[in-house]
């Protein structure tokens, strides 16, 4: 397991939304009443209420119909301009070249479905997306080159229905290419790899705490030295644990033949060589919080980097004391189920994440899990159209390619850690570059002073500090623009075998594309209003 | 103009394109290993001027390498960002197929197939905790590297890495004891029980294989003039001795003590002195800030470097370069012992305390004792004969020895029985009391024989 | 020349319009218009005359708020030009016909009456009254605009320009680039406009067209106003008189000439009128159409 999925909570994303498009109105509004009171002068305040009652006029007077007719006009501009032949041309080619490039044909495992469904899913975004991008980009300008906007801007056509027009033309151009390759891809998936190796498996996760070696409760587990920090490990035979918690347990969870399935991929670690010819050993001791009742399964071999499947049966018999127990009736209280891990050998340790255990419910079809990570495909592919041509009303064509792409260039995981730690700066010791903001740098760094060394206090330096502070919150502003693309790469989950999460996944990139919509549609819309058509 | 028309005018400049090509495909056709190709492709080889002759030619990483106009550089950068990600993510297939793209951009840089090699058999196999699992990824590090060697047919390095694996990988490692059983007994269900044909497919022992490998690296340095800057070229050209004392040594490890090991034993006397021993090796001689240079022998002595130096002052300097590259490869030592080892009263003796151990083990302690007794005082024999006395100081032997002499005290102990005051090996014991690494791993040993593994 | 149907009424008012072009660092590059001010009436053809640079198509840019105007207030239809209310009752035609060229004729005016959000049946009906009104060939109709001559795209450009029957009808060199033919239809049309009681206002720089159409004029120069004002008045020889009667023979003219002279009036000319070159070619073309083969050479015999 690599992934983690968290369920999205709504209401803070929505403040820290409204924050930012807040901060960013609020900025472009005293900027533009100050432009316009310089060049203006007296009749400023008139001309700016003026422009803003028209604003609110088009915003009330939106036509669907033509937002449609503009919609429409963009799919064939794109349709008629054979754009989507050499693309479909391409994806069929390179469909081909990779049954040449997948290597060794020997039989398929299950490692190979990741590497073959990811090829596909990546190979899928990789043609759609660019394609995308550059129509978008180049649509508005072209139309303004050509001057065939001016025979669109003279009928009763807002600006803003044109931005919007143009969205959904692209948008639906994407679609078509996406859906086509969607398909073929899938198709290409099913003839290459058995049936039985596409799963689809539907976790349900659970929260996880640690015990250390002395039974207390503890942040994580141990560090055994690896670099990825990911997981942490417990010691065995000791009184470390991994308790998981579960919540929404009911009959519902078992299958038909009353069974609950766990699942996990832990993971072992030997302080020294030992036994090599048998698995580290864990068990699984279910809790009943509320009235202390516990019961041990027998203990399992540890099954490294391939799932390992637990069964635990409704009916749990406890032959030493001569009990039965209902999994259900006795262990599961309010819906919650306590389930705590640990590790049998001596001096020998298993590792594990939050995700690592989880509930196994009945499985979905592999095209449930596929289709689900083209959407996410769609999704994204619909903020590049949005990004492309917003940036497209102000810029000429390839600059806004250029930007459009260089904003999803900065979207990646990678860039956004990276500019986290620039905007945490020094205020938190363990993340973020230490030196402090901008002035502070350049001052340690002209007087070649170690980033731990403090400052001298006095007034210079306050004033300095605030000053960065209020620098780095710019630059936290300026970051937020940058939409985060990880949530949108659901490729992970299916590859993995796992059906992609609604709470966690589709719903977080909804929301950053209805987040992006509106203020993007705005200033696409004031781009365009504010600008002389006739190209000069 | 003329008078044809356009369409005639077309037809003409078809006939002629059609004409052209048969000359151009007969200079241009290109080799692909199988076939000769065209002239130009032969030429190609005959100067040693294409890919082809580097090893086998791969149409995708061409087709690869133009796509990328020239950013093969950047490309390649990126994928290990890419390839050290998953490593540390433990994504070791997805890793796997990074590692592929890599080795398809840049086919004939040696050291990107010896560094993925080496991860995929050392660091991947460390990462699993299964043993099959772990001797599952040395075999893909071994078999990359011979996918490395057949694109680079000429290099010594690679092939010298891929004998590495066989004898270094999978006979010293903590778990060679698996390892080399699998080797022969692959543990994944498609062989059913037999070996992996991609990786022992002539059904030998490790070391036998290694020792081929190694054959075809000095081959390599032979007909290519390639050499390598590994080792010294001394200890380059021994490895396939060296191989064959390993493969020895590992039949006394499994207990086979008969006329097998022995033949082995021999076998590596053999290649040691008659093969090794009569290499030519070309060694500095002179003085210090002089280049020169000649061809000694291992195996040579003061007559024939009288015989064949020609003044006076170089027989001395030819003798001690002589001497001091016998002390670089421990020629003398191994020479010892293959004689020794290659006798059936030496045989014998090890048979008798690897009893001894195993009876031991299974608290059969009449039995225990008379093999112990049996192989110390066989060992007390040889270790006086003057041409084996070097091995007073081997450390195996020694502390093999010791291992005995302490399993049949502790017999005695048990049996409330007084050691004898005098005994077989005694003075061997007398002689390395004070060694304390010795008796580290003599106690270590002893503890060890209630384990059912080493 | 024509009866003016105009009323008072203004349909377009421009006071004291200046537009300035500035470079990206906002100095001032170029003076287009300076102080124009004019207003156009309702139910009147208007020609804006000018060479080329005088600021005749900025004018009309800034009318339809392609530009915005550094300096003074324009009311179109009681609305300014940066609403796009008034659009509604306005037709434009570019003065190249920049339409989408991948669309056919049908296309494209189903688009701009989407535009107008005109229901589906109406857009219909309207498209092909409009086609034939243009003269636009059937056999055209399905093709893509980029494969149609310059005469084809014209028709379709005026065709898109009055899709939702405006009020005010704006034309940009609309006789530029046509055979004679097309010439007399679109100058056709703009009377046929006029007589439906709309507005037209049209920029040219081919002065015998405008004269034909065209109700008031305004001259420009540099960007400034030079003349303005109906067509027949400005054109007036002032002080002379023209008479014009059936033919007469050599004594009747020496007779009139006498009488002038008694009233102390120059003779100035006296000869036979001609007719224009345009209805000398509208009549060839059309007696070739009824009688091919017939041919009238310089001798006037006919063959």
């Amino acid at each position: 397991m690599t992934f983690d999925p968290r369920p999205m909570d709504l209401l803070p994303a929505l403040d820290y939304w409204l924050r930012t498009v807040g901060g960013i109105a609020l900025i472009v509004l005293l900027t533009s009443l100050m432009s316009v009171g310089v060049s203006h002068r007296g009749a400023a305040i008139k001309l700016f209420g003026g422009e803003s009652v028209g604003c609110l006029k088009d915003l009330i007077s939106l036509s669907p119909r033509r937002v449609w007719a503009v919609a429409k006009l963009t799919f064939m501009e794109a349709y008629r301009r054979k754009a989507l032949a050499v693309f479909v041309i391409f994806a069929l080619l390179f469909m081909f070249a990779g049954w040449f490039m997948g290597g060794e044909t020997g039989e398929i495992t299950p490692d190979h479905v990741t590497v073959y469904v990811s090829f596909v899913l990546r190979t899928i975004s990789w043609l759609t997306l660019p394609l995308v991008l550059v129509l978008s980009s180049f649509g508005i300008p072209e139309d303004i080159r050509l001057r065939s906007i001016h025979t669109v801007v003279t009928k009763p056509a807002r600006r803003l229905e044109i931005v919007l027009g143009r969205v959904l033309g692209f948008s639906l151009v994407g679609t078509l290419v996406l859906g086509v390759m969607s398909v073929v891809g899938w198709l290409w998936i099913v003839r290459q790899i058995p049936s039985e190796l596409l799963v689809c498996r539907v976790p349900v996760y659970g929260s996880l705490e640690f015990r250390d070696r002395s039974g207390n409760p503890a942040a994580a587990g141990v560090n055994t030295g690896d670099i990825w920090e990911f997981r942490s490990y417990i010691e065995g035979a000791t009184k470390a644990r991994a308790i998981w918690t579960f919540s929404n347990i009911s009959e519902r969870s078992l299958d038909s033949e009353g069974n609950l399935h766990l699942e996990n991929e832990f993971l072992a670690f030997r302080s020294y060589k030992g036994d090599m010819k048998r698995s580290l050993l864990y068990d699984y001791q279910l809790i009943n919080k509320k009235t202390g009742q516990s019961y041990t399964l027998p203990a399992r071999p540890v099954n490294e980097n391939r799932s390992a499947k637990d069964v635990v049966p409704r009916k749990l018999v406890d032959d030493a004391q001569k009990k039965e127990y209902d999994l259900i009736k006795d262990f599961v209280t309010d819906g919650k189920l306590t389930v705590e891990v640990s590790c049998i050998d001596r001096e020998q340790y298993l590792g594990m994440a939050r995700p690592d255990l989880f509930i196994r419910m009945p499985d979905l079809g592999f095209e449930s899990g596929y289709f689900k990570a083209v959407l996410g495909i769609e999704i994204l592919m619909v903020l590049v159209v949005l990004l492309a041509v917003t940036g497209s009303t102000f810029l000429k064509g390839p600059i806004a390619a250029l930007l459009t792409a260089v904003i999803l260039i900065l979207g990646g995981k990678d860039c956004h850690e990276f500019m986290d730690q620039l905007v945490l700066g020094r205020t938190s010791a363990t993340e973020g570059f230490r030196g402090g903001g901008f002035f502070e740098s350049v001052y340690r760094i002209v007087t070649h002073m170690n980033p731990t060394t403090e400052l001298p206090q006095n007034p210079a330096f306050t004033i300095m500090k605030y000053t960065d502070g209020f620098l780095t919150d710019f630059l936290w502003l300026d970051k937020q623009v940058i939409p985060r693309l990880e949530f949108f790469n659901m490729a992970e989950y299916v590859s993995k075998g796992f059906d992609v999460p609604f709470d966690s996944s589709l719903l977080p990139s909804l929301m950053i594309l209805l987040g992006y919509f509106i203020p993007c549609v705005l200033l696409g819309y004031f781009a365009l209003r504010i600008r002389e058509l006739e190209s000069k | 103009m003329n008078n044809l028309t356009s369409q005639q005018r077309k037809l003409a400049y078809l006939c002629g394109i059609l004409v052209l090509l048969v000359p151009i495909i007969m200079l241009g056709l290109p080799s692909d290993g199988k076939s000769a190709g065209g002239t130009l492709a032969q030429l190609r080889s005959k100067y040693e001027l294409g890919e082809s002759d580097l090893g086998d030619v791969d149409p995708s990483s061409a087709a690869m390498n133009l796509v990328l106009l020239g950013m093969r550089g950047v490309a390649v950068n990126l994928l290990y960002n890419e390839f050290e990600k998953q490593k540390n993510t433990k994504q070791w297939f997805e890793m796997q197929a990074t590692t592929e793209s890599i080795v398809r951009l840049q086919p004939h840089f040696e050291k990107v197939w010896d560094m993925n090699g080496h991860n995929l058999a050392y660091n991947t196999s460390a990462e699993w905790d299964a043993v099959p699992d772990r001797y599952h990824w040395v075999k893909e590090g071994g078999k990359f590297l011979m996918r490395g060697v057949r694109r680079n047919r000429k290099s010594t390095h690679l092939q010298y890495f891929v004998a590495n694996v066989y004898q270094k990988k999978i006979g010293t490692a903590d778990e060679s004891k698996f390892y080399r059983a699998y080797f022969l007994h692959d543990p994944e269900p498609k062989f059913k029980g037999g070996v992996d044909p991609d990786f022992n497919p002539d059904e030998l022992d490790n070391y036998l294989v290694a020792k081929r490998e190694y054959q075809k690296a000095t081959t390599i340095e032979d007909t290519e003039h390639r050499p390598q800057h590994i080792l010294d070229r001394s200890l380059f050209r021994s490895m396939p001795a060296r191989c064959q004392f390993d493969y020895a040594m590992a039949l006394h490890k499994d207990g086979k003590f008969g006329e097998e090991a022995r033949e082995a034993w021999a076998d590596a006397l053999n290649d040691w002195t008659k093969k090794f021993g009569h290499e030519t090796l070309t060694v500095p001689v002179g003085p210090l800030g002089t280049d020169v240079k000649f061809n000694i022998r291992l195996e040579m002595t003061r007559d024939d470097v009288r015989r064949e130096v020609a003044s006076p002052d170089d027989v001395a300097r030819v003798a001690k370069a002589v001497e001091d590259y016998r002390k670089m490869v421990n020629y003398y030592y191994w020479t010892t012992r293959g004689l020794c080892e290659s006798e059936k009263k030496t045989s014998e003796a090890h048979r008798n305390l690897y009893e001894a151990n195993q009876f031991y083990s299974k608290q059969e302690l009449e039995k225990a004792e008379e093999a112990a007794l049996a192989g110390i005082t066989g060992f007390d024999g040889i270790l006086k004969q003057p041409e084996f006395s070097d091995l007073k100081s081997e450390d195996t032997l020694v502390e093999e020895c010791l291992l005995a002499i302490k399993v049949w005290k502790h017999i005695h102990e048990l049996a409330d029985k007084p050691v004898p005051p005098d005994y077989p090996l005694k003075w061997l014991e007398a002689e390395h009391q004070g060694n304390l690494q010795y008796a580290s791993n003599v106690q270590r040993a002893f503890k060890r024989l209630f384990l059912d593994e080493r | 020349m024509s009866q003016s149907g105009a009323t008072k009424e203004s349909v377009i008012e421009i006071r004291n319009l200046s537009k300035v072009y500035r470079d990206f660092w906002g100095r001032p590059k170029v003076k287009a218009l300076n102080a124009l001010s004019l207003d156009v009436r309702r139910g009147e053809v208007f020609g804006l005359l000018g060479p080329n640079g005088s600021g005749k198509t900025t004018t009309l840019k800034l009318l339809l708020g392609l530009l915005f105007p550094t300096e003074g207030e324009i009311k179109i239809l009681g609305k300014s030009a940066a609403d796009v209310e008034k659009n509604e009752k306005i037709g434009y035609l570019p003065e190249e016909s920049y339409l989408y060229r991948f669309l056919n004729a049908y296309e494209t005016l189903d688009f701009y009456g989407r535009l107008f959000d005109m229901p589906a049946s109406v857009r219909k009906e309207r498209s092909e009254k409009l086609l034939d009104l243009v003269k636009l060939a059937p056999q055209a109709r399905r093709r893509q605009l980029k494969e149609y001559s310059k005469g084809m795209t014209r028709r379709i450009g005026v065709a898109q320009a009055l899709i939702n029957d405006p009020d005010l009808v704006m034309l940009d060199e609309p006789t530029s680039g046509l055979d004679p033919l097309g010439n007399r239809d679109m100058k056709d049309l703009i009377l046929d406009l006029k007589k439906q009681g709309k507005t037209v206002l049209m920029c040219s720089h081919l002065l015998a067209d405008v004269q034909d159409v065209c109700d008031r004029i305004a001259i420009l120069y540099g960007g400034e106003l030079k003349v303005m004002g109906r067509v027949d008045e400005l054109l007036k020889a002032q002080d002379e008189t023209q008479i014009l009667s059936s033919k007469l023979s050599p004594a009747a003219i020496e007779e009139v000439q006498a009488v002038l002279k008694k009233h102390g009036a120059n003779v100035l000319k006296v000869d036979q009128p001609t007719a224009n070159l345009e209805d000398l070619f509208l009549k060839t073309v059309q007696e070739s159409r009824e009688r091919p083969g017939h041919r009238t050479v310089k001798d006037g015999t006919a063959s």
